[in-house]
């Protein structure tokens, strides 16, 4: 590749090579401070080469498309890319917090805990600090602008790492004619060629590896790079999260990130292995790095990140990084911690028996290595250390899917064991380097095992020392290996210690559980298209666009977008939402009521099934004829209400609450069913087939027969008819305590419906009225609702409805009315409450008898008197019945209003209901 | 073929057949009204697919199947609760696997093949038509939603 991209770090222009991350185009330009430690501020620069970096984290992007603490090295570098430095103040050279690690020694593992305990109210007071501190990069404002995909896909194997061992994985799949999914986080195919380059069956590694990729490409498969396998859950459900561009960068097309939903007959983990450091003492410095690191940024990307570099290693892959650095012009010295002759004839300078105490330097990288070689000190001169400690296989997939993990003796480290599903890891997953432990050396205070959490082996040890034995808990109490990047680097090291302090092999120190996400996943990914307006489900009734014309104030009921009011001129909410229902105590309105739950019923056993849901008399009803219902739960207790109507001698229809539609579909089902399953019934769903015109007031009778051009049907009885030459069921009941009628038209002729209706309706100067002005009425007249009112916890007698019960039984629920605790008079039941004193009755406040005595109820809902005005509630109050004419106060202490309230009845208006008849 | 267009059809005359009693001998009638057998688990056959052991979704006129219906079922008018489109071109199928969560890349889902599934939380019906279409049944309240999200998707296809 060639060609230069433009870059800034910290407002820095910068240039890069294509195909370089943020991490080696920084080392290319001499950066090695690339950020500063979450708490001591310590200076920190690039460890690693992959997903696993804790310390060179860097926000990138500008506006609503910043993403903070992305991994430098895991960062590819594209024009215009804007990246900063994280957790610094005013700059990354002269930072303020640099000042803490002066006091570090006052900031111990658990300070949070020892020093933010006492009165509660000083919590309040921590808290600022504490928020200040916390965090590392600052978390975006601005809305992001691009889009996320969630999409879903099958496979017969899905192979996660396109190393060797995967790709052969993959190839021998394809040729067993299987459909693959290769996916690898780099933005290449087998990256670790690039880093080892290698001839592979007589080819170049390279071209190997794309013969392979485009073999499972050409057989039908997937090949998806930049993509992660986050997590593995059961029966081989995988999630990925693809960038289809680098974080920051502006996508061509819209789109940034898609996380797929794979479902995968067998999972094969060739996940390979992380490096792991070493620990002595400022092993944190710039200029510390990984071995295979330097390797990678050497061969991969050109870039030599030092010219005399000294190797702590205890295995043999460090002499590949020596040969690396000497291939580029690099003088190598290799401090071999075995005994065995490893490095003999490597023409290095290898000296064995050595481990690092203590790197010298400062912010600006390190510039000596002091080492002890068979018991004494000796100190080499350097601009580069690679520390080479072992490989910890990656095995958080194979956890996640409930695998077992063996020990490797060999390789000092967890390898996967049996695993349950059919997940299967290969390569140095299953098969990491030989290589041993060194343990901790130098100054324990300043040797690191968390670079990101700025864990040392100190912190362990006083962990241990307080009797923190389990890994568990040691990791709450320290913070190790939490964050960004999990303990990638820090897990098995802190394993260690803690095994090596107990006297204990690391097996019997515990492991810490592998949670996914296994690298940082973006809300956005796992949002998907659910942003912003989409963010839920939205139900648009077949007259939203009637209403939208209006520009109402809308109403979230559910998932269904209705109009609570629809305000004229300056009106607010309640002024609105009043005058809609003065017009319809006056005159007339209409409303949209097409939300409303509805079942068709049919067949020669339809009486008898709606017997069984229905708690009320069903079986009586004369074709043309309907009725108020209310359903019970098995226990006993009514859960949704609505109306039954008889269109001919075997059809029905049954409707319920808008709120309770699915659920009561539900249950519909069920009792059909299970409950039913022997009688000649339909049940139908019809609740989007319909949509339903409200039309209420004195002047509505008239309204309908001008309309229909028929005497209007009286009340609660149906009759099929035509407006505005549409088929159209006529149902006449109300919910306003006014005479009423709903007008049922076939959704696609909703439209053509409301603008007939519409014109009667202000020919008599009444106006559409939404949900606002319909509380207002119901709650007037003693209607009910199911959700705040019909609650579910109720009986049909403590909703003042056991006169309407079925005397000859048979409904569900009549057993367990029997329940002695439901015949107990002091249980909550439904009144109505009117203000004495003149203000609001707060909806959901206390009912208390005193101030600061115990509720003994709560308001469910609260209005006005819609002419008289004079503030009204219903009411949950214990053995409310026998209460009525007692003062109480609806109290609401988290609002600060209080009402001094008369207990009544819950019918404030007409309650003979003489408004109904003709 | 055209790469994919998706396209909202014309409110259907649409009625759910539901059979009681001995679905069998109902079914029998239905299947000489028809000139064909009412289709098996996720299938379509004519106008007409199944939705659930007892249940059919019937497109366009039912008076055949009303005038052997008799006592052994019911025929229930929905039409007005549903939006259908037609997704057609080569990559339908793709589509389909945006915030979905059904296998519709699957060979076997082929023509005359019916699926209930969810996509972006909305119940979807899909009757495969032909290799280079299919049609979706959807709620209309979730239409203008599931309308628009597919318009969005098709934008961003992985290749």
């Amino acid at each position: 590749m060639s060609g230069v991209i433009n870059f800034t770090f910290d407002g820095r222009a910068l240039t890069a090579k294509p195909g370089q991350t943020l991490a080696a185009a920084l080392l290319g330009n001499g950066i090695k401070l690339v950020g500063r430690s979450f708490k001591y501020h310590r200076p920190r620069g690039i460890l690693s080469a992959g997903v696993e970096e804790p310390n060179a984290l860097v926000t990138v992007g500008e506006g609503g498309r910043m993403e903070p603490n992305t991994r430098a090295t895991d960062l590819f570098v594209y024009e215009g890319l804007v990246a900063i430095s994280q957790n610094r103040w005013p700059s990354l050279r002269f930072d303020a917090g640099a000042v803490l690690q002066l006091v570090a020694r006052a900031l111990p593992a658990g300070f949070y805990y020892k020093t933010f305990f006492g009165p509660p109210r000083l919590w309040l007071f921590y808290e600022k600090f504490i928020r200040r501190a916390a965090g590392l990069g600052p978390a975006p404002t601005e809305v992001d602008p691009d889009r996320y995909a969630t999409r879903a896909a099958f496979c017969d194997v899905l192979v996660v790492g396109s190393g060797p061992a995967g790709l052969i994985a993959a190839r021998d799949a394809v040729r067993a004619g299987k459909k693959v999914m290769l996916v690898e986080q780099d933005a290449v195919i087998a990256p670790s060629l690039l880093c080892d380059p290698q001839t592979i069956e007589g080819k170049p590694g390279h071209t190997w590896a794309d013969e392979i990729a485009a073999e499972v490409r050409s057989s039908g498969g997937r090949v998806l790079t930049r993509t992660s396998a986050s997590g593995l859950w059961d029966d081989n459900f995988i999630c990925l999260s693809e960038k289809l561009v680098e974080p920051g960068q502006v996508p061509e097309h819209g789109l940034t990130q898609r996380y797929w939903h794979v479902r995968a007959a067998e999972v094969v983990l060739a996940t390979g292995a992380i490096e792991r450091p070493l620990t002595f003492a400022n092993n944190d410095l710039p200029g510390v790095m990984l071995s295979q690191a330097v390797r990678t940024y050497t061969n991969r990307f050109g870039v030599v990140p030092g010219k005399r570099v000294v190797i702590a290693a205890t295995n043999d892959d460090a002499y590949r990084t020596a040969a690396a650095l000497r291939q580029a012009g690099a003088e190598v010295v290799v401090l071999d911690s075995r005994t065995a002759p490893a490095g003999q004839d490597s023409g290095f300078e290898v000296h064995n028996r050595a481990a690092p105490l203590m790197a010298n330097g400062g912010k600006q990288g390190v510039t000596g290595l002091i080492a002890l070689i068979d018991g004494a000190e000796r100190t080499f001169a350097c601009d580069l250390i690679a520390m080479a400690g072992g490989f910890t296989p990656v095995v958080h997939l194979h956890m996640q899917a409930g695998g077992k993990l063996d020990w490797d003796a060999a390789a000092q480290a967890f390898v996967p064991g049996a695993a349950p599903h059919n997940v299967r890891t290969v390569g140095l997953a299953a098969q990491p380097q030989p290589a041993e432990t060194l343990g901790a050396s130098g100054n324990p205070k300043a040797a690191f095992v968390d670079f990101q959490n700025d864990v040392t082996v100190a912190d362990l040890d006083l962990a241990w020392r307080e009797g923190y034995r389990s890994a568990e808990h040691l990791k709450r109490y320290t913070t190790l290996g939490m964050a960004t990047d999990q303990g990638k680097t820090s897990n098995m090291t802190a394993l260690d210690r803690i095994a090596r302090r107990e006297g204990i092999a690391v097996p019997e120190a515990g492991l810490t559980t592998f949670r996914p996400p296994y690298t940082p996943v973006s809300m956005g990914a796992l949002a998907g298209a659910s942003m912003g307006e989409h963010a839920l489900p939205m139900r648009r009734p077949a007259l939203h666009a009637v209403h939208a014309a209006r520009d109402p104030i809308w109403f979230d009921a559910g998932y269904w977008k209705r109009v609570r009011t629809y305000p004229q001129g300056s009106e607010t909410l309640a002024q609105s939402g009043l005058r809609e229902a003065r017009a319809v105590r006056t005159s007339a309105g209409l409303c949209d009521v097409s939300t409303l739950a509805k079942f068709a019923v049919q067949g020669p056993d339809a009486v008898q099934f709606l017997e069984r849901v229905c708690a009320t008399t069903v079986g009586k009803l004369a074709v043309g004829r309907g009725r108020y219902t209310f359903m019970l739960r098995e226990d006993g207790l009514v859960f949704d209400d609505g109306t039954v109507w008889r269109l001919e001698a075997n059809r029905y229809l049954l409707t319920s609450s808008t709120g309770g539609a699915s659920r009561m579909a539900t249950w519909l089902s069920y009792v059909r069913s299970h409950l039913c399953a022997d009688l000649k019934v339909s049940v139908v769903c019809v609740q989007e087939h319909y949509a339903a015109i409200a039309v209420a007031g004195p002047k509505s009778p008239g309204i309908m027969a001008a309309l229909t051009g028929a005497e209007a049907p009286r009340h609660m009885s149906v009759v099929h008819t035509e407006i505005a030459g549409l088929p159209v069921l006529l149902l006449a009941a109300s919910f306003s305590g006014e005479r009423a009628f709903e007008v049922h038209f076939d959704a696609s002729h909703a439209e053509a419906g409301w603008q007939a209706i519409e014109t009667e309706v202000q020919a008599v100067g009444g106006a559409p009225y939404g949900i606002e002005a319909m509380e207002l009425l119901r709650i007037e007249k003693g209607h009910l609702v199911v959700g705040p009112d019909i609650d579910g916890r109720l009986t049909a007698q403590e909703l003042g409805m056991g006169k309407m019960l079925n005397t000859a039984g048979g409904y569900i629920g009549e057993a367990c009315l029997q329940r002695p605790d439901l015949a107990d008079p002091m249980r909550k039941q439904l009144v109505g409450v009117e203000a004495i004193d003149g203000g609001a009755i707060p909806e959901g406040a206390m009912l208390v008898r005193e101030m600061a005595t115990p509720a003994e109820g709560h308001v469910t809902g609260s209005g006005l008197r819609v002419i008289e005005g004079g503030s009204i509630a219903l009411a949950h109050l214990r053995g409310g019945q026998g209460r009525h004419g007692e003062v109480l106060y609806a109290h609401s202490p988290t609002r600060k209003v209080t009402a001094k309230v008369r207990v009544r009845s819950p019918h404030f208006y007409d309650p003979a209901g003489e408004r109904y008849r003709d | 073929m055209t790469e994919l267009r998706i396209e909202p059809l014309e409110r259907a005359l649409l009625h759910v057949l539901e059979l009681w009693g001995d679905p069998k001998r109902a079914a029998k009638q239905i299947a000489k009204a028809l000139g064909h057998d009412l289709p098996g688990a996720g299938r379509a056959a004519g106008d007409v697919m199944r939705l659930s052991p007892t249940t059919w979704l019937v497109a366009g006129d039912v008076a055949a199947i009303k005038a052997v219906l008799g006592d052994s079922g019911a025929l229930t008018p929905v039409g007005g609760g549903y939006v259908r489109a037609r997704l057609s071109g080569s990559k339908w199928r793709s589509l389909l696997m945006e915030g979905g969560l059904f296998n519709a890349e699957a060979p076997e889902f082929a023509a005359d093949c019916v699926a209930t599934t969810l996509i972006e939380h909305v119940t979807v019906t899909l009757r495969v038509e032909s290799a280079a279409a299919c049609l979706a049944y959807f709620p209309a309240s979730h239409a203008a939603d599931l309308l628009h999200f597919w318009q969005v998707s098709a934008g961003g296809l992985p290749q």
